[in-house]
């Protein structure tokens, strides 16, 4: 387990290093990942800015100066099983966890906002860079 | 499982075989291994995908001694061409019940195959449903891996849009049906087999899948009394979990067994071979009258021997 908690100042700066030196985001982003996403985890927002396909800065409760083209949202139970290790059956993908919540109507799953477009055009990038918070979430934490 | 060393060749043969289907000549690509004489057991792979997703099995040795295992690729995937008299680029693929269980049937036949077993997953899975209500005395049981009476939502449009890079899109909106625990290597090989699929395709079987294939008040039309059903899900596909399963053996009742298989998702055979493989020896021993007990309701890795 990390020492640094979910969401917090020094977990983001850790996830932000994960991203950008991922060999698996370098090869399916080709560069071309451009769309920033939020993620909002119980009451509190973070913009992922994303440039070139890499994690160029993550702003805590982004407003009206900032853009984004979709988003994660869940409650704190549901983020803290989806970045466990072994994450349980239904919160281990963010495919998985949106379609008990849409399609199940069940409750404390994932849910994507925004656009769907984008999130297909960008999807196993931006599938990698929330897998990727499973990765920053159980390497110890070292920043 | 096969072996890696230098110069081995494995024991899997592939043939085609020409399959009249609904009055239309098709040419159908199939893969097998096991004794002539043995147990057919007929494998139809997910949607938008083909008969690689069943290598592991076909060359499992423990199985092939006893059962003689094919698997088919479906017109339209792999190397079954489309029909060649037909003008197919004129219109979207579509796949409905009726042709999907007539094309299974038809396959069968064409290889002259004695009572075998039906095995299937995904959409592979909820036609045993159409099979054991329209055409029971064809075989000898059927076995639906993430079967369900009704599997709705998942026939998306951005699975077949000109903006949209499809190939990539159609594997990785199924990454998530699998569990975690089974292989990386398996897993990115599941979806190095669904960026093979043609276009329109993927999107085409799930008009069948999430659309047109709808059990839920027609359970009770199915006797299972002749041909045994099983309906045999992974703890971690989201699409048709286990209590699907269950609802579908309560649902038809006598004949109809539901299994859940842990730790492992909606494309166990690809996904996590060695796990599938033993779970299915479960299933089949019980299908052959070799196990003494009934099956479990949950089947584990430790009830298998499998270390994840």
């Amino acid at each position: 387990m990390t020492n640094a908690d979910l969401g917090d100042h020094d977990w983001w700066e850790h996830y932000q290093e994960v991203v950008n030196n991922d060999d698996e985001m370098e090869v399916r982003g080709h560069d071309k990942f451009n769309e920033n996403f939020y993620v909002e985890i119980g009451d509190e927002r973070f913009l992922i800015q994303v440039e070139h396909g890499k994690v160029d800065d993550v702003i805590p409760e982004p407003g009206m100066n900032n853009q984004w083209s979709f988003g994660v949202e869940g409650s704190r139970k549901a983020w803290k099983e989806f970045v466990q290790e072994v994450p349980p059956a239904f919160n281990h993908e963010i495919i998985a966890s949106h379609y008990r919540s849409a399609v199940k109507e069940e409750e404390d799953h994932l849910q994507l906002t925004g656009s769907n477009k984008k999130i297909f055009q960008n999807l196993r990038a931006f599938q990698r860079a929330l897998d990727l918070m499973r990765k920053t979430h159980n390497n110890g934490g070292e920043l | 499982m096969s072996t890696t060393d230098h110069g081995t060749i494995e024991e899997i043969t592939g043939k085609y075989v020409n399959v009249e289907i609904d009055g239309v000549d098709h040419r159908v690509y199939f893969e097998e291994n096991g004794p002539k004489d043995g147990i057919p057991l007929l494998c139809q792979h997910t949607a938008g995908c083909n008969n690689q997703e069943w290598r592991h099995l076909l060359d499992d040795e423990d199985i092939t001694d006893q059962f003689r295992v094919i698997a088919y690729d479906l017109p339209f995937h792999g190397k079954s061409i489309p029909p060649e008299s037909e003008e197919w680029w004129e219109e979207d693929y579509e796949l409905n019940a009726e042709q999907f269980a007539e094309t299974i049937v038809s396959i069968s036949d064409a290889l002259d195959l004695d009572n075998p077993i039906y095995m299937g997953s995904s959409m592979g899975g909820n036609i045993t449903l159409e099979l054991a209500d329209w055409y029971p005395e064809e075989f000898r049981a059927l076995i639906g891996l993430e079967c369900g009476a009704h599997s709705p939502g998942f026939h998306i449009d951005w699975l077949d849009h000109p903006q949209v890079n499809t190939t990539e899109v159609n594997a990785y909106s199924c990454w998530g049906l699998m569990a975690k625990q089974s292989p990386e290597q398996t897993r990115r090989e599941t979806m190095y087999h669904y960026e093979q699929g043609a276009t329109g395709v993927f999107k085409g079987d799930l008009y069948y899948y999430s659309v047109d294939h709808d059990y839920r008040d027609k359970l009770d039309q199915i006797d299972a009394t002749e041909c045994p059903l099983y309906a045999v899900n992974g703890e971690y596909d989201y699409l048709t979990d286990p209590d699907d399963g269950r609802e579908v053996a309560e649902g038809v009742g006598e004949g109809a067994t539901a299994v859940e298989m842990a730790d492992i998702g909606h494309f166990p055979m690809s996904e996590n071979p060695e796990l599938f493989n033993a779970y299915l020896k479960e299933v089949l021993s019980d299908i052959t009258g070799t196990r003494e007990e009934p099956l479990p309701d949950v089947l584990e890795t430790e009830d298998v021997g499998v270390k994840l």
